[in-house]
């Protein structure tokens, strides 16, 4: 058995070189036998309608769950999506910043100390029956108040969710936890979706009011879906929708040069960067918001960690330029050590952080932690971990830093979460969400994932930030609780890696769905 | 009469081995550093919602507590529920477990016969031009790792000629038997690394009953070609042959992991491989256990049967 672990562990980081080899561009070119090439339409005319799109993702195997209220794999989302109406997408184009769904749009009482939910009348489910408050309030309550998984807690960190109230068929009154402005950026980030009052069980044929529904699924395989004509929004242009679990990147890209597949999430650099010379294929990375940002957390729990001096001097030492260019061959954007780049409230007027060796040895110099020795630790969590980390030794090196990087099993960074908290240094990663809220979630009050940081003054002013009603202030307050972070943090968020999705040429309108980290196809068409 | 309590032996023996092969994999699972709570709650979960969910999936009793609940379900056939996705472990199996049988026993299917002819041939010459050249070849293939041969197949097979596709797009619903031509080349990787441990398994044991005194005396009477491989060598080599056969059966169905990932595969090996990764402990437990009984069968008939062997050639002689 040991043997064959060994086998997997070197399975992955040789499958660069296997995929390069597996997707050899030169070979593709020359003998595709796609066939979705053929009478396609020049660049311009109307969008096609009709035909079933097929996609890929990484899927969750075996355990991937119709309830995505308990389903942690991206596919779960996904398909959630495709099912079922959603309350709102983030849109800074929009009035509100949100493109609402089943909503009409939501309220928010002059203290703060509640949101009106107004239901877009007409909204009908599969089963011809319309959608009401209660819909929603059994949806947001029971379901999302219930469950565990991350996404959802954030709406629970700050609403009421127990005492959410309906008032009429078309109102849903949600009473905040503590005062804030920024509600609508939380409920409407994509992720909250409505079910029918009184779903308990989630299978094939129960009403949804999604722009498809659902007509089979098969968990860790896939799941087929037909257009719902009767969609309250936008009836999508294509007839069907196939979504696939591939779990390996280079496969997923096979798949689609080979044409059994429209669209490949997800896909790892050197395979993106293998597809990139393909006639028939385009790269389509996710932007801004979505963008996961890949970091490292200095503990300041630990020496020299403590010393702020050190902490920038790390700051200073990271060379972003080669990470971006070495790491996601250019397919990557220059983080400013901060989260949630590209969200309404990220702090974007704070100049970005220079790549400075020289003045990085000063201060480690002027710390007496010159010559220090550290072990980074990381993990195969999302591609370009461990790359990311390899180099930033490197940096560290540079700067008189004595730094070694030790790679664990897939798994097991996070899995064992008592010794994660506790290491001096680790290479982490973040999911795009907004910066505030998030601070306030994970970071505020000395969380074990603060990594020691506890500054109760910084809280006060993110909470206050986000309990101001005048967008400018709002603004001011909440870069300057921001630039703390930059100044006196222990967070090094050098890159923000967007998720390197690849579609068959002719494929449009994936992007204008919103929410492109779990993909939407209700806009989307066919070449 | 014999063989039937062999056969009750070896079958009381098997499960005591099943029992304390699961209590060791749970014991595994305990002592891998980290729980599922990560997996469940998320990397940024509060100490207090990461108790709560520590409590909800029971992880916060004892571990021999633990394994008696489960030992007390699974022997009534329930293995309990996956903490991701909250799936019951049964299902999974139900659903991935014969494909991953069927990718072995295909396999198996490719193998035996070609195993055994190379064997023959290459025992039979022990030491010559043909066996050397062959044994060598053999020794490297069995190094390359199976990804390298499945990249190799898949660059001339699926990119380069076209035959086959690149990955096993199973029908919605169907089994693989429903896409037959993505079986090719899953098949086709598995059977050159097999092909090449088992030929050099089976030349070992036609080169011992080539050298065993009454072949001798067969090949001094005038005994040539296949008759001597037919009549003479392989009675007398078929045991340990059909023993050196299970072995590699039993190692394929839980180590196609590798195939599966590249082949997209929906075998077994990969689900195991997750759960272990999300620390999934009923899930690594029952698919560790279903693939222990799976090999402990497949041990088993293949004892009976060189068992059976054994007999005709005592009995003949």
């Amino acid at each position: 058995m040991s043997k064959q672990f060994d086998r997997r562990a070197f399975l992955r980081r040789g499958a660069a070189g296997a995929a390069a080899l597996a997707v050899g561009p030169g070979l593709l070119a020359a003998c595709s036998t796609d066939e979705s090439g053929s009478g396609r339409k020049g660049a311009g005319s109307s969008p096609r309608s009709g035909g079933t799109l097929r996609a890929a993702f990484v899927g969750g195997g075996a355990s991937e769950t119709l309830d995505f209220f308990n389903g942690p794999s991206v596919l779960d989302l996904v398909r959630a999506r495709a099912w079922h109406g959603t309350l709102g997408n983030l849109d800074s184009s929009a009035p509100d910043g949100v493109r609402y769904g089943v909503l009409k749009g939501i309220d928010i009482s002059h203290d703060l100390s509640s949101y009106t939910l107004h239901v877009r009348p007409g909204v009908r489910f599969t089963d011809g029956s319309e959608l009401t408050a209660a819909d929603i309030l059994h949806s947001l309550s029971a379901l999302a108040g219930k469950s565990t998984l991350p996404v959802y807690r954030l709406a629970a960190a700050n609403f009421d969710l127990a005492h959410a109230k309906a008032d009429g068929d078309l109102k849903v009154v949600l009473p905040t936890l503590r005062p804030i402005a920024d509600g609508r950026m939380i409920l409407c980030q994509g992720n909250f979706l409505v079910v029918k009052d009184g779903t308990k069980k989630f299978r094939k044929g129960m009403p949804s009011c999604g722009p498809f529904r659902l007509t089979e699924f098969t968990a860790g395989q896939g799941s087929a879906f037909e257009r719902y004509d009767d969609h309250y929004d936008h009836v999508p242009l294509l007839d069907g929708l196939e979504l696939r679990s591939i779990a390996d990147s280079t496969a997923r890209a096979g798949a689609l040069t080979g044409g059994e597949i429209d669209f490949a999430h997800d896909l790892s650099p050197v395979t993106a960067r293998t597809l990139a010379g393909e006639a028939k294929v385009e790269l389509v990375p996710t932007r801004s918001p979505y963008l996961v940002g890949l970091s490292f957390q200095m503990n300041m729990g630990v020496k020299p960690f403590d010393d702020p001096r050190v902490r920038q001097a790390f700051k200073l030492a990271v060379d972003r330029e080669a990470m971006v260019k070495t790491v996601f061959h250019g397919n990557a954007e220059i983080g400013n050590d901060l989260p949630a780049m590209g969200f309404p409230d990220y702090a974007d007027g704070i100049p970005q952080r220079a790549h400075d060796p020289e003045r990085a040895r000063g201060l480690l110099k002027e710390a007496g932690a010159d010559g220090m020795q550290i072990r980074l630790t990381t993990g195969p969590e999302t591609p370009g971990m461990v790359e990311m980390a390899t180099l930033f030794v490197e940096d560290l090196k540079k700067a008189g830093v004595k730094a070694t990087v030790r790679e664990l099993p897939a798994g097991q960074l996070y899995a064992d979460f008592a010794t994660y908290a506790a290491l001096p240094l680790a290479g982490s990663y973040q999911i795009p969400i907004p910066a505030l809220s998030t601070y306030q979630m994970s970071t505020a009050g000395g969380m074990p994932s603060a990594f020691g940081w506890k500054e109760s003054a910084t809280d006060a002013l993110v909470a206050k930030a986000r309990a101001e009603s005048d967008p400018a202030e709002a603004k001011k307050l909440g870069t300057r609780a921001q630039r703390i972070r930059w100044e006196k943090g222990n967070q090094i968020l050098p890159v923000f890696k967007p998720n390197l999705n690849a579609q068959a040429e002719g494929v449009a309108g994936i992007r204008d769905d919103l929410f492109e980290q779990f993909p939407g196809f209700s806009r989307a068409s066919l070449a | 009469m014999n063989l039937l309590a062999f056969a009750g032996r070896r079958l009381a023996g098997a499960a005591l081995l099943l029992v304390l092969l699961s209590a060791a994999v749970f014991a595994a699972t305990a002592v891998l550093p980290g729980d599922a709570v990560s997996s469940v709650a998320g990397v940024d979960a509060s100490t207090e919602q990461r108790a709560h969910v520590r409590a909800e999936l029971g992880l916060d009793r004892p571990a021999a507590e633990r394994y008696a609940s489960w030992a007390a379900g699974a022997v009534r056939g329930d293995l309990g529920r996956g903490f991701v996705g909250e799936r019951p472990v049964t299902d999974v199996l139900a659903t991935r477990l014969p494909n991953s049988l069927l990718l072995a026993g295909l396999t198996l299917a490719v193998t035996a016969p070609l195993a055994l002819s190379l064997g023959l041939w290459t025992g039979l010459r022990a030491g010559g031009t043909a066996d050397r050249l062959v044994s060598t070849g053999a020794q490297a293939l069995a190094a390359v790792p199976e990804f390298v041969v499945a990249a190799l197949l898949t660059a001339v097979l699926a990119v380069w000629l076209g035959f086959f596709p690149r990955v096993s797009v199973v029908p919605l619903g169907g089994t693989p038997l429903d896409a037959p031509h993505a079986l090719v080349l899953p098949i086709l990787t598995l059977s050159t690394v097999g092909l090449a441990v088992a030929t050099r398994l089976l030349r070992v044991c036609v080169a011992d009953a080539a050298a065993a005194p009454y072949c001798e005396a067969a090949r001094l009477n005038g005994v040539r070609g296949v008759r001597l491989a037919v009549r003479h060598i392989l009675p007398n080599a078929a045991g340990p042959a059909v023993q050196a056969l299970t072995l590699t059966t039993g190692a394929l169905v839980g180590s196609s992991v590798v195939v599966e990932n590249v082949f997209d595969y929906p075998g077994i090996g990969r689900e195991l491989q997750l759960a272990v990764a999300a620390r999934d402990v009923p899930m690594v437990q029952g698919i560790a256990t279903a693939l222990v009984a799976v090999m402990l069968a497949v041990l088993l008939l293949g004892d009976l049967c060189a068992r059976l062997l054994g007999r005709r050639e005592v009995n003949s002689r």
